[in-house]
């Protein structure tokens, strides 16, 4: 037998190594219907939006608006963060899950890897992939807006650089949001379809109805509520820019604002907790 | 602890194997090891001491707790009660330096159907850590799967899934093999390629358990072997004194089988009585196996039935097998 030098204090490290986050990133984007999804809600349409609004102001420059116009990137953004909350959902539910379904888990755990290092490659490794392509597809939409917005129909304002960059980096947290959380539950749960089926659900029918309704005596209870939270911290860009609120934020709001600090605490408590929650189960689960 | 009165022997390597493994020097140490699944007990105080450098046979039927040992050991599941050491090291205190040189198939080897066999190793290899990357190669190689190590694993056999799931193990540069039911689907080449495979891990001075209920393939790979019911170890011990205890096996070829087994009890004469379609087998408790041939023959032919043969051979692992388990179940 040939000696080989494991290092049994980083096998035993509860932090992942750059090889075990690059086999969980491989893993993830060998999966093609995964990717073809990914790219396809992040990229593809913002440049299919802009391609058609582009195609349609060519055709009649006199009677239509340019391509990138502010309300266009509103609605880019607005359309590109429903779609890639719910990609970003199914990626982390995926990454939850695969090495369950696949029966790779076992396999995993007898090489003697803390099971929290194995959950925890799974976040940078989900990420880079969400993150990057989103990045890509919001670059697309700065650019329209930034080159081929012109010229302006009266009395609008373009987009600023910097409502630009907090519109991408809200972006970029709502995805994050929605990793960690779809992450978290594929985990509790140990599959896929029901915690993508609740956190959509979340998304598109339980945070527009609280955002758009206070309800008396339990407020406090829908701040709570990360869509909530987040969407009192959208910026300007993102809302049309016809509103100033928190931190740029529009105030077309039916809930009264909440501080920084509890939008923060919200935020940060969702992405933290339902980390922990999944890591937790990952530690416990029977294999 | 087992529940059965006998004395139970420490297993021996095979002959031309490292002598007896001292005290200390075990792959594998379990003591009084319990694991519950709600009021069932699956592994009840299992005490279990495998030598290093031999093949050992973890046998038993279906349902018997084989596997959830096993996952206990390798920390899969947790245990309720007991004490294990792999390889020296305690676990689960210890389990990230234990499985370091453990490699291990448990169940049917499943893979990420689509990645190939060469990636699937990739993404335990960095799970595994340094040094193990560089075993891919030879572990293809050693378990025949080079040729096809770039094809994805959704395409696989039976066959080259378990063969995948080896290799797996091999990246560990294992000292401690632990496999279950590893000829599981395989035909009977890839049978005699999977036993020639572990003999070679073993004649290396690697431990290999085998967990299976083909009692000749363990017979014809494992030198010791323990044979689990119910949760219990009820034996273990070297092949070859086991069976040697269990006496020997006479085949009976006759006129109407029922009634020649109805002759030979009671009282009863053999340990043991199968009936076939010509014949039946006669596990022969332990004595002179010559008076006791006889006698069956003197109570078949009073009994008007007609013998056209008779042939003692030395008991084989199944034999032992049957005979303990059948008298565990009529002490039930």
């Amino acid at each position: 037998m040939t000696q080989l030098s494991f290092a049994a204090g980083r096998r035993g490290s509860r932090l992942p190594t750059v090889p075990l986050i690059g086999a969980k990133l491989l893993e993830l984007r060998k999966r093609r219907t995964l990717m073809i999804i990914t790219v396809a809600f992040t990229v593809a349409l913002p440049v299919l939006f802009y391609g058609v609004r582009l195609a349609v102001y060519l055709s009649d420059p006199a009677r239509n608006a340019p391509a990138g116009t502010p309300s266009a990137f509103a609605v880019a953004g607005t359309v590109m963060d429903e779609f890639g909350f719910i990609v970003a959902v199914v990626l982390g539910a995926t990454a939850a899950t695969t090495d369950l379904t696949d029966g790779m888990f076992r396999h995993l755990v007898v090489t003697g890897r803390s099971r929290l290092a194995l959950y925890l490659a799974r976040i940078p490794a989900g990420l880079s992939i969400l993150l990057s392509l989103a990045a890509a597809g919001f670059t697309v939409a700065c650019l329209v807006t930034a080159f081929l917005g012109h010229p302006e129909p009266a009395g609008v304002v373009p987009v600023p650089p910097g409502d630009m960059i907090r519109a991408g980096l809200w972006l970029e947290l709502d995805l994050v949001i929605g990793f960690t959380v779809g992450l978290g539950l594929g985990s509790l749960m140990g599959q896929r379809t029901v915690p993508v089926i609740l956190l959509i659900m979340l998304e598109i029918i339980v945070t527009p109805l609280l955002t758009d309704h206070a309800l008396p005596y339990v407020l406090n209870g829908e701040r709570l509520v990360v869509g909530v939270a987040m969407d009192q911290l959208k910026p300007a860009a993102l809302a049309g820019g016809t509103t100033i609120g928190p931190g740029g934020g529009p105030h077309v709001l039916h809930l009264p604002p909440m501080p920084a600090w509890a939008m923060i605490t919200v935020i940060a408590g969702w992405i933290i907790g339902w980390s922990a929650i999944g890591a937790w189960k990952m530690a416990t689960r029977d294999a | 602890m087992t529940t059965m009165s006998e004395t139970r022997e420490s297993p021996h390597p095979r002959a031309g194997q490292p002598a007896r493994a001292q005290d200390g020097d075990w792959a594998v140490e379990v003591h009084g090891l319990t694991k519950r699944f709600g009021a069932r007990t699956a592994v009840d105080h299992v005490d279990l001491l495998i030598p290093r450098g031999s093949a050992f046979g973890y046998l038993g039927p279906n349902g018997a707790g084989k596997t959830t040992l096993i996952r206990v050991l390798l920390g899969l599941t947790r245990a309720d009660g007991g004490t294990m050491s792999l390889l020296g090291v305690p676990v689960p205190a210890q389990r990230g330096r234990a499985l370091a040189r453990v490699g291990a198939i448990v169940d049917e080897p499943r893979f990420h159907g689509h990645l190939t066999g060469r990636e699937n190793l990739r993404v335990l290899a960095a799970a595994r850590g340094a040094g193990a990357e560089n075993q891919i190669g030879p572990a293809l190689d050693r378990t025949r799967l080079t040729q096809r190590a770039d094809d994805k694993v959704s395409a696989y056999s039976m066959g080259m899934r378990q063969r995948l799931g080896l290799a797996a193990c091999l990246l560990a540069d294992p000292q401690l093999l632990i496999l279950d039911e590893p000829m599981n689907g395989l035909d009977p080449a890839g049978m005699h390629e999977m036993r020639d495979m572990i003999r070679s891990l073993v004649d290396e001075g690697r431990t290999v358990v085998l967990s299976s209920h083909l009692l000749d393939e363990v017979e014809r790979t494992c030198d010791a072997v323990a044979i689990v019911d119910r949760g219990h170890v009820v034996r273990q011990g070297p092949i070859g004194e086991l069976t040697g205890g269990a006496g020997a096996v006479l085949e009976v070829q006759c006129s109407d089988p029922p009634a020649a087994a109805r002759a030979l009890g009671p009282p009863a004469i053999a340990s043991r009585v199968t009936v076939s379609e010509d014949g039946l087998t006669a596990t022969l408790a332990a004595g002179p196996a010559r008076e006791q041939t006889a006698e069956i023959n003197r109570r078949l032919v009073g009994a008007g039935i007609s013998v056209y043969g008779l042939r003692q051979r030395r008991a084989r692992l199944e034999d032992w097998f049957l005979s303990v388990t059948s008298r565990l179940g009529e002490e039930q």
